[in-house]
C-alpha cells in the first residue's frame, strides 16, 4: 500500500514553497526560547515545600510543656506495614507519684518505610506524625535509622507553614545527615509553579 | 634565503596555527551555546551547575571524554578504526586554508600590511568543495572498521546521503559562480561589496533559491538534524559512531562542530557578503561582520536542530535527487539567461 495520495492545491505548493510550515515550527521554539524557564533550581536557588498533608520523614511531638506525647504503647509498631518501628517501653521513674510508660527506643528504618501513614492513624496520642522533610539521600547508612533523639529535633518546616509554594534555599554541606537544603526564610512565591510550563 | 620570503613563510605560519587553534577550541563554547539553545527551546535552562551559568559545562564534558576508557572493539580493524576519527576532522581545518576572513589590515607600529587568509587560490572554492568531501570518508571507514551492523548501516547511509547533497550543493555554488564570475573566494566576496542589496542573497529572483538550497544541502552536509541519518539513534543505536568512546568520539563531535562553522563561514561568503558591511556605515571592522554573520547562521542551524525532527531515509533521498537538484538545474538555466540579458 502506498501512501495516500494528497490532491494537488496552489495553496500547499505555495506554502512548501516560501516554508511556511517550518516558519510556523521555528516561531513556536523561539516564543519557548524567550519565555520563561518551568525548571526548578532546586539544591541552588528554589525548593519546594510540600503541602500539609505530604507524608514525608517521621517526627515526634511534645506536649506545651515539653513533654514527650510518646506513651509507648506501640499501636504504630502493630499497623505499621513493613515493620520499620521498633518501640522499646520503659518506666519513666522520673514521673511525679506515678511512673508512666515512655518509650526508651523509638527507631524507624527509613529504608523499609513506605510512607503510608498507618503509624500516624494509630497513634492515640498524636505523637508520631508524617512531617515535611524528604530529603533522606546520604552517602552512607548514617540516614538509614532515625533515633528517637533525631525525630524529636522539630523539622525544619514549620507545622503553621501552608506549604505548596516554592521558597528561596540554599545548598548546605551537613557532613553527619548528608545535604540538606537549608531554607533560610519562607518567601512565598508563585504557589503554582507548574503553571509556567504553558 | 631572503628574508622577505622567510618574513613572509613565517606570517603564514602564525596564521595557520591562529587558524588552528581557534578552530581546535571552537567546539568548546559551541557545545555550551548548543545545550543553552536546546534548553531555552524547551522550556528548560540547560547545564546551570558548573560555573556561572553552566560556563564550564564543556570543560567538565571534555575531562569526562579524556578520562574515559578508549574502547577498540576485538573484531575491529584496528588502523582504521583509529584512523577514522582523524580523516573525518583534517579536512574540516583543511578547509579553512582557502577561506578568507577578511581584505588585509595593516598592522601598527611595523607598518606590515597582512591579509586575513592563508591562501588566495585562484579556484578555491573548487578546492573547499573537493576537501569538504573527503570527511565523509571519515564516516564511512569508522563505519566499516567498527565491525558492527549498526555502524556499518550508519557508514553506508552517509555515503549515499553526501553524494546526494553533494551535488545539490555543487549546483549552488555554481550558481554562485555565475552571479559572481570568478571561481576565488576572495573574488566572490569583492563582487558582493556595496551593502545589503548586492550580496547574492538578493540577486532576485534566483539568488534566495540558491541560498536556500546550499543552507539545505549544507545541513546534509554536516550531518545534523534534520539530516543526520547517519547518526539516527531511533533505528541505528548511534550511527557510524556506535562502537566509539572517549576521544575518538568527541573527534567525530568535533569534526561536526567545525563543520557546521565552516558550512556558516562558506554560506556568509558565497551567499551573506562575508565581511561587507549591510549598511556601509564602517563603524566595526570587517571581521566583525564577518564574525557576527556566522554567529547568527550558528544559531540558526541550533534552533532548526531542535524544532525539526529528523527526515525518514526515503524523504531524505525524495529531497536531495527529487526536490534540490531539479530545482538547482531549472536555477541554473535562469541564472545563465540572467547573466546574458541583464547587465
Amino acid at each position: 500500500m502506498g501512501a495516500m495520495k494528497k490532491p494537488f492545491s496552489i495553496a500547499g505548493l505555495i506554502k512548501r514553497i516560501f516554508f511556511l510550515d517550518f516558519v510556523k515550527g521555528l516561531s513556536l521554539t523561539l516564543r519557548h526560547t524567550v519565555s520563561r524557564s518551568v525548571t526548578l533550581r532546586y539544591p541552588d536557588e528554589e525548593k519546594w515545600v510540600p503541602y500539609k498533608r505530604f507524608r514525608g520523614r517521621h517526627t515526634l511531638n511534645r506536649d506545651e510543656r515539653g513533654k514527650e506525647l510518646c506513651v509507648a504503647c506501640e499501636l504504630c509498631v502493630k499497623a505499621c506495614p513493613t515493620n520499620c518501628i521498633t518501640v522499646v517501653p520503659v518506666e519513666d521513674k522520673n514521673g511525679r507519684g506515678i511512673s508512666d510508660r515512655v518509650a526508651s527506643v523509638w527507631t524507624v528504618n527509613l529504608v523499609r518505610c513506605l510512607f503510608c501513614g498507618y503509624c500516624e492513624d494509630a497513634c492515640p496520642t498524636t505523637a508520631v506524625r508524617l512531617g515535611r522533610d524528604f530529603e533522606l539521600a546520604c552517602s552512607d547508612k548514617s540516614c538509614t535509622f532515625f533515633t528517637k533523639e533525631e525525630l524529636l529535633v522539630p523539622q525544619r518546616t514549620p507545622e503553621y507553614f501552608k506549604g505548596g509554594v516554592i521558597v528561596k534555599a540554599r545548598l548546605g554541606r551537613d557532613k553527619v545527615k548528608g545535604v540538606p537544603v537549608i531554607v533560610p526564610y519562607f518567601e512565598e512565591q508563585k504557589p503554582d509553579w507548574w503553571l509556567r510550563a504553558k | 634565503m631572503d628574508t622577505a620570503v622567510l618574513i613572509e613563510v613565517v606570517i603564514i605560519i602564525i596564521k595557520v596555527m591562529i587558524v588552528a587553534g581557534v578552530l581546535f577550541n571552537l567546539p568548546i563554547p559551541l557545545t555550551w551555546i548548543e545545550r543553552k539553545v536546546a534548553g531555552h527551546i524547551q522550556s528548560r535552562l540547560g547545564p546551570f551547575r558548573v560555573g556561572p551559568h553552566g560556563i564550564l559545562q564543556p570543560v567538565a564534558d571534555g575531562i569526562k571524554m579524556l578520562l574515559k576508557e578508549d574502547i577498540v572493539p576485538e573484531k575491529a580493524d584496528k588502523f582504521l578504526f583509529k584512523l577514522a576519527p582523524l580523516i573525518a576532522l583534517v579536512p574540516m581545518f583543511l578547509i579553512f586554508v582557502a577561506m578568507p576572513f577578511g581584505e588585509s589590515v595593516t598592522l601598527p607600529y611595523v607598518d606590515k600590511e597582512i591579509t586575513l587568509y592563508i591562501s588566495d587560490m585562484n579556484m578555491g572554492i573548487l578546492y573547499v568543495l573537493a576537501v569538504s568531501g573527503l570527511s565523509v570518508y571519515g564516516l564511512m571507514l569508522g563505519g566499516w572498521a567498527s565491525n558492527s551492523k549498526y555502524a556499518l548501516l550508519g557508514g553506508l547511509r552517509s555515503a549515499a546521503q553526501m553524494i546526494s547533497y553533494e551535488v545539490a550543493l555543487t549546483f549552488a555554488v555554481i550558481g554562485v559562480v555565475m552571479i559572481s564570475g570568478s571561481l576565488s573566494l576572495l573574488d566572490i566576496v569583492k563582487s558582493q561589496y556595496g551593502g545589503v542589496f548586492n550580496w547574492n542573497v538578493f540577486y532576485l529572483p534566483v539568488g534566495p533559491v540558491w541560498f536556500v538550497i546550499f543552507v539545505i544541502a549544507g545541513m546534509a552536509e554536516m550531518n545534523r538534524i534534520p539530516f543526520d541519518l547517519p547518526e539516527d539513534e531511533g533505528t541505528l543505536g548511534a550511527g557510524f559512531h556506535t562502537e566509539y568512546s572517549g576521544m575518538r568520539f568527541s573527534f567525530f563531535a568535533m569534526a561536526e562542530y567545525i563543520a557546521m562553522t565552516s558550512i556558516a563561514v562558506l554560506t556568509t561568503v558565497l551567499f551573506l557578503g562575508g565581511w561587507d558591511d549591510p549598511f556601509g556605515t564602517g563603524i566595526l571592522p570587517g571581521i566583525f561582520w564577518l564574525m557576527g554573520k556566522v554567529a547568527v547562521l550558528i544559531y540558526f542551524f541550533m534552533w532548526i536542530r531542535f524544532t525539526i525532527p529528523r527526515y525518514r531515509y526515503d524523504q531524505l533521498m525524495n529531497i536531495g535527487w527529487k526536490i534540490l537538484i531539479p530545482v538547482s538545474m531549472a536555477n541554473i538555466l535562469v541564472t545563465g539567461f540572467l547573466k546574458i540579458w541583464v547587465p
